[in-house]
């Protein structure tokens, strides 16, 4: 079934700003929303794809110039996460619709789980070992809460590449940015700050979105019909939320989308089991 | 005194690279939304409705992109074009963003260390976007 260009625009819109007032991104709410509404769930994966990397480089591009991201981090990670969101895609297209949407599911209760996980914080490493030292993961930044420049160090790199694969493969495979899982990674393994976590998973995620993207692409999925109205519908959608973010209070969006999200999971589950698509 | 100029070279040529990536990112988003708005507006104008139905086939990001510039010079310029050349402008942002990395740490920064990681991500990347 093809939905009209208003509707996926809005529910786009809407999808993009949940995404952006929990810092979730717009996918893990796309997805569900489109293949609720009749989209094919391969198309509604392959057009989420497309708008990650518009979330994902814009809020980037301002936390890059805030000197807060650490480049190399991100780099090195996203050796990992590149390949892992290209074997993601590659397994989507050669899945059943239903698994898809079953793994979909239990992807969304998960991070319905980790916002409850998400208030216990990793411990700032302290020492490094020898691997993440000879990969220079270190940095500082000037934090403007504290007013005061946080000098941090990077740790286990040996454990964060190979679990970044994982966070790269989901997002791959399920459309979306897979942000996080991401955040757990860089900040329960390898010992970052917080807001370095947020910042540098975001960059990795528009290139891990590229990759799958690539692959989407060469398999047809890519529909500028389609593609179109989503991209706009969640840019705009997200632009909005990062407004309205300074005035809403944070437990309250917290536990909102806590909720949404446990609702859209079991949603999708039952519907995979009563055989709908 | 030699080492607090050391340490403030090495942050002003990092903050050069940060701002490098901080423009390529919201260059490109900035310019993908403004070709698909553009598109958009003038297909409304032309039918009265924003929906349109063009879908593509299986191809390369270098195959949708040379068909779209083909069509463009050869026939009259349509909406779709634009549509399709911002889809392309957003798909090849990150791309350009690895690009310049690969360029800053063999160039500037001399680090062969990520000049390398970066060049491993850039392969792939090609071989997945153009390769196929």
């Amino acid at each position: 079934m093809a939905l009209s260009f208003e509707s996926l625009f809005l529910i786009s819109l809407a999808a993009g700003l949940v995404g952006a007032l929990t810092g979730m991104g717009g996918g893990v709410i796309l997805v569900p929303a489109l293949t609720f509404l009749g989209v094919d769930i391969k198309h509604a994966i392959a057009a989420s794809m497309v708008s990650v990397i518009a979330t994902s480089s814009g809020s980037a591009a301002a936390y890059v110039r805030d000197h807060i991201t650490n480049l190399k981090i991100g780099m090195f990670l996203e050796m990992f996460t590149i390949c892992g969101a290209l074997a993601g895609a590659v397994i989507t297209l050669s899945s059943e619709q239903r698994l898809l949407q079953l793994v979909f599911g239990l992807v969304l209760l998960f991070s319905s789980a980790t916002l409850f996980v998400q208030r216990f914080r990793g411990r700032h490493a302290t020492t490094q070992d020898v691997l993440s030292r000879w990969l220079e993961l270190e940095g500082s930044y000037y934090d403007q809460a504290a007013q005061r420049t946080i000098v941090y160090k990077g740790t286990r790199a040996y454990l964060g590449g190979p679990l970044m694969f994982g966070a790269g493969l989901i997002a791959g495979l399920l459309g979306i940015g897979a942000g996080a899982l991401k955040v757990l990674v860089l900040d329960l393994v390898m010992g970052l700050p917080s807001k370095v976590s947020t910042t540098t998973s975001n960059l990795i995620i528009g290139v891990t979105a590229l990759a799958g993207t690539s692959v989407y692409l060469a398999a047809g999925l890519v529909d500028p019909g389609q593609v179109a109205p989503v991209v706009l519908g969640v840019v705009a959608g997200a632009f909005v939320g990062t407004q309205l973010l300074v005035r809403l209070r944070n437990r309250t969006v917290r536990n909102l989308f806590t909720v949404v999200l446990f609702v859209l999971g079991i949603e999708m589950i039952v519907r995979t089991a009563l055989g709908g698509k | 005194m030699a080492y607090t100029n050391a340490v403030d070279k090495k942050v002003t040529v990092h903050s050069g690279m940060e701002n490098v990536v901080g423009y390529i990112l919201l260059g490109g988003v900035s310019l993908s939304v403004a070709l698909i708005v553009g598109g958009l507006a003038w297909h409304w104008a032309a039918t009265g409705r924003f929906q349109f139905e063009y879908p593509i086939g299986k191809m390369n990001l270098a195959r949708f992109v040379s068909s779209d510039l083909q069509q463009l010079i050869a026939g009259p310029v349509r909406p779709r074009y634009l549509i399709n050349l911002g889809i392309a402008t957003l798909i090849l942002t990150p791309y350009m963003r690895i690009l310049a990395s690969v360029l800053y740490f063999a160039l500037v920064a001399r680090n062969w260390k990520y000049a390398l990681f970066t060049a491993a991500v850039f392969s792939a990347l090609t071989y997945s976007l153009f390769g196929r």
